[in-house]
């Protein structure tokens, strides 16, 4: 067949597997094979799961062959940050810590794409327990920017956002604690949502901070992440801060879409300020242009904490972090140095050998934040200033129904361009950390080219407006064409 | 708030969060932990500008209702399942190395 299958949306390739023009091993062999080909360049995956993959597809192609159990993910592949469980398929937070460790049960969110027959290529590269901005913080190698190998892919979910940008897998399931889906879906010019805290389960996510921490889909349209996510969310029991009594349609309301009428949309003013890069900037300034051409009213807003949302965010996620990670001890999974005479020195030495130099380094900050002495300075004070900055969401999305901001002050940086001052690298997020301080949803989706490097716009609306979010994007998405340009590498 | 402007980063400081942190710093690592937090620690103080004194801290990220449920019993993971991560097991447990006293 003379098919790319890697260029299909999830929905034409849903229709080949329907009418059984290809199977779903065919499809799963191709990106396979595709994945062998093209990814030593990239580096996205860092682990493959043929064999699971394979199984999963033969499983797949009955469901076709019975007509049982058909859904729109059946027989799609995808990919998942390796921060999500799954079970006995090695999961480990790009981390040496966890280099070998296979979870003896599947995340929430893995086993719900189980059930409806999708099929798990393997897990993607990330920064070390999802700390840092551009993947260079992973225990095991850099992922490139697929639209310019000399550029970081954006972090924490670099791999998942480069793997869907070099046609290496339909969808790829990230994680976004501060802006983790968001950015590198920005950097690599594909569409990613961070879902309102409480969407999706996060039972099975190793935590990073268990206050920030969702699950949200990346791929290559609006309309394609309403799929995954139709999948992915919904209650579960098993996670405590789970907060979805039903799931709208999602899809079905994008196809129900017609314009942006009676939509009032807000710009914050904090966010197009001096440091804004100029293509960003004007790119921003074209797409809300369309976003109003849709029938959307547009108004200036202000959310006037932004400038601390930084040192909140990162104040909060060292004192939460630093405690997530303490268990990571060489005694009962993981990494283990036994080589000393007793139990502190497994944990000091496992975990001297086990951490890269940014772990170690929000641990101390964090441990610190917490300390006797400290923790009202510090800890108190971050989750006060929280405060204030979740009370600017709240009137920002009384008086409007929606925000757009660009997602990064700049296009994808050079691979160690930020890597030796921790502090710059920080405030390459300063567009995204606030909504997971506010615990909202936000949508990224490709709205510009400067320089052969992708830009992103981010909408952001109030807990749990997904349904509103998708319809901006998506109708966005009908309008322009953005999301539809990909790098060189794709036509390999 | 004036604690947190006085604060100095010193060699003595990283070292008892180490040890708190349980991390065995090497030297260079130490060296260069107190010049970063000593930058990073300067720029959060912006944090300083802002009265908070009547402000709610915000520990959770949206109002919950309590999720406590009936106790349950379920099947749970065999044991040799659980322990097939752990880096070291004799007989259903985990062998860590002997803990003694230190004076």
């Amino acid at each position: 067949m003379l098919l790319n299958t890697h260029e299909l949306s999830i929905k034409a390739t849903h229709e080949l597997l329907s009418k059984r023009l290809i199977s779903s091993e065919e499809l799963t062999r191709d990106y396979l094979e595709r994945i062998q080909r093209i990814d030593p360049q990239i580096q996205s995956y860092v682990t493959i799961s043929e064999e699971v993959a394979l199984e999963q597809a033969r499983e797949a192609d009955h469901r076709f062959k019975t007509g049982e159990g058909l859904t729109p993910l059946t027989g799609i592949p995808y990919s998942a940050k390796d921060s999500i469980s799954t079970r006995g398929v090695n999961t480990t937070c790009s981390s040496k810590i966890l280099e070998n460790y296979k979870p003896f049960y599947d995340s929430t969110a893995i086993q719900k794409l189980k059930s409806v027959g999708a099929i798990l290529l393997g897990k993607t590269n990330m920064d070390e327990f999802g700390m840092g901005s551009s993947t260079e913080n992973s225990g095991f190698f850099t992922t490139r920017n697929p639209w310019n190998f000399e550029h970081v892919p954006g972090g924490s979910s670099g791999g998942s956002a480069a793997a869907v940008a070099a046609g290496l897998a339909p969808f790829a399931l990230g994680e976004d604690t501060g802006g983790s889906v968001r950015m590198p879906a920005s950097f690599c010019g594909v569409t990613g949502l961070k879902t309102t805290y409480g969407c999706v389960s996060r039972y099975g996510l190793i935590p990073l901070v268990s206050s920030f921490d969702t699950i949200g889909p990346m791929a290559r349209s609006v309309y394609d992440v309403a799929l995954v996510l139709e999948a992915i969310a919904g209650h579960d029991p098993k996670d405590s801060t789970s907060r979805v009594e039903s799931i709208p349609n999602y899809s079905e309301s994008l196809r129900q879409a017609k314009n942006l009428r009676g939509l009032r949309i807000g710009i914050p003013k904090e966010y197009f300020v001096e440091g804004l890069d100029s293509d960003v900037d004007s790119a921003l300034r074209e797409a809300i242009k369309q976003i109003e051409g849709l029938g959307a009213e547009v108004v200036e807003v202000s959310l006037p904490h932004t400038q601390y949302a930084i040192p909140v965010y990162y104040l909060i996620l060292f004192a939460e972090a630093s405690s997530n990670l303490a268990k990571y001890d060489g005694v009962r999974f993981g990494l283990s140095e036994r080589n000393g005479d007793s139990l502190l020195d497994v944990y000091l030495k496992t975990r001297e050998a086990g951490f890269g130099a940014e772990i170690k380094r929000r641990i101390m900050l964090g441990t610190f934040a917490l300390s006797a002495g400290y923790y009202d300075a510090y800890y108190l004070k971050a989750q006060k200033v929280r405060t204030l900055i979740r009370q600017d969401f709240e009137k920002a999305l009384e008086a409007c129904d929606a925000l757009i901001t660009p997602v990064a002050p700049t296009t994808a940086f050079r691979i160690g361009e930020k890597i030796t001052n921790p502090l710059d690298m920080y405030l390459s997020d300063v567009f995204v950390v606030a909504v997971n301080l506010a615990g909202i949803p936000a949508l990224s989706v490709p709205c510009g080219i400067s320089n052969g490097l992708p830009i992103g716009m981010q909408i952001m609306g109030p807990h749990l407006s997904e349904e509103m979010l998708l319809r901006i994007g998506h109708l966005y998405q009908t309008q322009t064409d953005w999301h539809t340009k990909h790098p060189l590498c794709w036509n390999n | 708030m004036s604690k947190k402007e006085e604060i100095q980063v010193d060699e003595k400081l990283v070292k008892e969060i180490a040890s708190l942190a349980r991390l065995d710093l090497t030297k260079e690592e130490t060296e260069t932990f107190v010049s970063q937090f000593q930058d990073i620690l300067k720029y959060f103080g912006i944090l300083n500008e802002l009265d908070t004194e009547n402000v709610p801290p915000a520990y959770l990220s949206s109002a919950n209702k309590s999720v406590m449920r009936e106790d349950q019993i379920e099947e749970s993971v065999p044991t040799q399942e659980f322990l097939a991560n752990t880096p070291q097991s004799k007989d259903d447990y985990v062998v860590i190395p002997r803990v003694h006293i230190e004076q």
